[in-house]
């Protein structure tokens, strides 16, 4: 790496020669010219100056169509005083440095040599093949926008200004990663989003060394404070409306051409906990949407553990029919209780990463055989009992309901540390392991923003955590960003 | 120290309720009705009435004395050596209590809810929570009391709702019970059931807007008063007094007794649920305040540390007596009543050695 570092520092110093074959020569033996089938020369004489040109490209990542047009028959044809007055591009950069002129190359622009001139000419002809916006497929909703993101910064980023018109929207490039140079786009608006936090970001992008990063899913993992944490304390979306209401909020959206999704930073527990469709319905509908999310959570980390602790200790609770119920379907079974549930749950983890991974032909026959085996043949084998299956189902079905991938990992190893402590101690375990994991959640921090802002520590908001508000009485933007312009609407 | 300035009174609020209003769920109801019968509830009123001042007069003090602490205080009135061997009383007090109740909470743990459970993995485990949940910090602390705070409020007025039905009014009759001096007495003596609010005063400066603590802590103190008063009310008026004086748990025993509809007759878990959470954080902050003191006693800023050992000792020394009833009748009593004296002149002696001292002047 090092060594690397030597050579690109040397790269660095070599200027743009004055003599077209020397640059030429310079190219052909960085690009192995010959050996690289797709990189491209062209050299041709300049009508307006009479001087021999060259010029470089990957016939891979620009658009023919455009070089030949815009780029080639001008200089061909046209006569005019100097170059920016011929061709037809839009995007025309001076280069001085060779290093420059070959990162120009990889990111898809054409570099254009002149005889007896000092300086490249970098010109934007890219056309990266991207898939075309589609439906949100793993944030989908019933109301709103259902655009997503997709692999393309260009179509990202305007799918982002396409709900934001404001000139204060700025979008600042970093460049990460040192053998293969890639862009984060770092948007933010500009009159809002308080400095230091962003300086933080930058340095944080900055002091990022490797080789390469490709996407915003591996950056994440480089930007986070806390990798062996459970918690997330970033959040990825893959909805361009998400991410603008984000930054509306004074967020910070982090976004790569080679990803279908944005980061958003700092985030806080209710960023995981929201979905951008409780603010599309209405008020009594958007919140109880958001109840029986909250439901979902205590469900899925709580139901399996609350069952093994009050059926292995606590079990005077349970009124006398019910218990004599649960007793009657476990008088086969042979396994401990706390056994049957840990099985359950792990097969249904498994049917899970299973219905992840498992090509599309055969997605059915998964269902049914995952139903079948795991749920009826499983009960009349005596393996487990049927109330077992009721609450693993419940436990699994609600996970769903938590609407960010991160979190619902969390809250799915959560529920087996949790199944754990009612195991070992009922609910002394319980609560313990459930308080603990609770102040560690509010001693966490994203970016310097308590997790659970603005509940604990108070901070000036619109109140919008658990519950939201009528969207006519939200008043104030989140205090806990201290942005340089709090209010959202006067009073 | 992990405060980076985020505290508010509130969070300070929600600790002495939880630290204080739990009071009324562990076995100090039981102490108390040994020697006043059934005008236990009017106990904790005489109590109040009794230290109330003095708690005033040492909230006058920190706010005349702008920015210092407990010790602080103690070392800038009566001087360093004297102010430090006072602090170091009160945290040998804290301790004590600490110790103490840590035995009794442990035995309502074992006794209700794993009769089968061995004292010393109760212990355990009640203190390895204790402990790192303590070692988070004074803020984690406080905010988790304050989320936590709303639902162990609402599962203690759900007990009240649900035992309405069974109240025998007429069972506070005598309304003085053995007798007013008796009551007097005991009202005086045990002030010290308040002495929490004198240990959370070490975090004085810990929050942002220390002009509004002392309204804050006024008002946790009455509302917690109140809560006592209500619950010491309800078990008099149930149990009536030959019972509660048998019975070491009587928050406990109401909700066993209580239950929701037909179908739901024994929903004690569900209460013990929440009363866990307050216990856990009782112990959280009176460990975390009781290091704290030490710290500023002894000048170690970083205290944190500390509380490992400090967790520890307490632990070993809540096993330590031989069983639990000699633990609760005797030395807490007896710590009980030395605190009483010592806390409600404190103050006195404080402020008279400032104004001599003409410290009040500024």
């Amino acid at each position: 790496m090092r060594q690397f570092k030597k050579s690109k520092d040397q790269e660095k110093k070599i200027k743009i020669n004055k003599s077209l074959s020397k640059n030429i020569d310079e190219m052909k033996e960085t690009f192995s010219y010959g050996l690289n089938k797709d990189f491209c020369m062209r050299t041709l004489e300049v009508k307006f100056s009479e001087y021999n040109a060259c010029l470089f490209y990957y016939g891979s990542i620009v658009d023919g169509e455009r070089i030949n047009t815009h780029i080639i028959k001008p200089l061909l044809e046209q006569t005019g005083d100097k170059l920016s007055n011929i061709v037809t591009i839009e995007n025309l950069e001076e280069v001085t440095d060779l290093e420059k002129a070959i990162q120009n190359v990889n990111s898809g622009k054409a570099i254009l040599f002149i005889d007896n001139d000092e300086i490249a000419y970098a010109m934007d002809v890219a056309k990266f093949e991207y898939r075309a916006v589609s439906k949100a497929e793993n944030e989908s909703v019933i109301k709103g926008p259902q655009d997503a993101f997709t692999e393309s910064l260009n179509a990202n980023i305007s799918l982002i200004r396409k709900q934001l018109h404001n000139h204060q929207l700025v979008n600042e490039a970093v460049q990460v990663g040192e053998r293969s140079v890639n862009e984060v786009n770092i948007l933010y608006i500009k009159d809002m989003v308080k400095d230091d936090l962003l300086s933080n970001l930058r340095e944080r992008l900055e002091n990022i060394s490797i080789d390469s990063i490709r996407n915003i899913e591996v950056l994440e993992q480089h930007l986070e404070e806390r990798p062996y944490s459970l918690i997330p304390t970033i959040l990825y979306t893959e909805r361009p409306d998400k991410a603008t209401a984000f930054l509306e909020d004074g967020y910070i959206i982090l976004l790569m051409n080679t990803s279908s999704a944005c980061l958003i930073v700092p985030v806080t527990f209710w960023s995981f906990y929201h979905s951008p469709e409780d603010r599309y319905l209405r008020f009594l509908y958007g919140n109880f949407s958001r109840a029986i999310r909250l439901l979902c959570f205590y469900l899925t980390t709580m139901i399996s553990a609350t069952y093994v602790a009050i059926a292995n200790f606590h079990s005077e609770m349970i009124p006398p029919d019910l218990l004599l119920a649960i007793t009657a379907s476990r008088e086969r079974i042979p396994f401990p209780l706390v056994f049957e549930v840990l099985i359950m749950e792990i097969a249904f983890e498994l049917i899970r990463e299973a219905g992840v991974r498992i090509p599309n032909p055969l997605g059915p026959t998964i269902g049914i055989v995952g139903a079948l085996i795991l749920g009826q043949a499983a009960v009349e084998a005596n393996i487990i009992s049927p109330i077992i299956v009721i609450v693993a189902a419940l436990s699994g079905l609600s996970s769903f309901g938590i609407p960010d991938l991160s979190m619902n990992f969390t809250v799915r190893i959560l529920r087996f540390i949790f199944i754990l402590a009612a195991a070992s101690f009922g609910m002394l375990g319980l609560i313990g392991a459930l308080i603990l994991f609770f102040m560690y959640v509010v001693s966490i921090r994203s970016y310097g923003v308590p997790f659970f802002s603005p509940v604990a520590p108070n901070f000036k908001s619109s109140k919008d955590t658990v519950f939201r508000k009528v969207l006519k009485k939200e008043y104030f933007r989140p205090g806990f960003l201290d942005l340089k312009d709090s209010t959202k609407r006067n009073k | 120290m992990q405060n980076r300035g985020y505290l508010r009174v509130r969070e300070i609020v929600a600790m002495i309720l939880i630290i204080v209003g739990i009071k009324l769920s562990d076995s100090t109801p039981a102490l108390l009705t040994q020697n006043v019968q059934n005008a236990l509830w009017l106990v904790p009123m005489i109590s109040c009435v009794c230290i109330f001042p003095s708690f005033l007069l040492m909230l006058y003090l920190l706010k005349k004395y702008k920015d210092k602490n407990l010790v602080q205080l103690l070392e800038e009135i009566l001087g360093t050596v004297i102010g430090k061997i006072i602090g170091f009383i009160i945290f040998l007090f804290a301790f004590l209590s600490i110790a103490l109740d840590s035995r009794n909470y442990v035995e309502q743990i074992k006794i209700l809810y794993y009769p089968e459970g061995p004292s010393g993995l109760i212990f355990l485990v009640l203190f390895g929570v204790v402990f790192f949940g303590a070692k988070k910090g004074f803020e984690v602390i406080g905010f988790s009391s304050f989320i936590a705070l709303p639902f162990i409020k609402v599962s203690a007025f759900f007990i009240v709702f649900l035992v309405l039905g069974n109240l025998l009014v007429q069972r506070i009759f005598p309304i003085f019970g053995s007798g007013l001096s008796d009551i007097l007495i005991e009202g005086a003596a045990k002030a010290s059931i308040f002495a929490e609010l004198f240990f959370i005063l070490i975090a004085y400066v810990s929050t942002r807007e220390t002009d509004i603590f002392y309204k804050g802590s006024i008002l946790a103190a009455i509302i917690s008063l109140f809560e006592i008063v209500i619950f010491y009310f309800i078990y008099i008026t149930v149990f009536d007094y030959n019972s509660v004086e048998k019975i070491a748990f009587p928050f406990h025993d109401i909700t066993q007794f209580v239950s929701f509809g037909k179908f739901f007759s024994n929903i004690e878990t569900i209460f013990m649920v929440f009363w866990l959470i307050a216990a856990f954080l009782k112990f959280m902050i009176l460990i975390y305040l009781a290091t704290w003191i030490f710290g500023a006693v002894f000048n170690i800023e970083d205290f944190e540390p500390l509380l490992l050992p400090f967790t520890f000792l307490i632990a070993t020394l809540g096993t330590l007596p031989f069983n639990s009833i000699i633990n609760e009748l005797q030395f807490r009593n007896y710590l009980l009543n030395a605190m009483t004296p010592f806390l409600i002149l404190l103050p006195v002696l404080l402020w008279l050695v400032a104004l001599l001292r003409g410290g009040l002047r500024k």
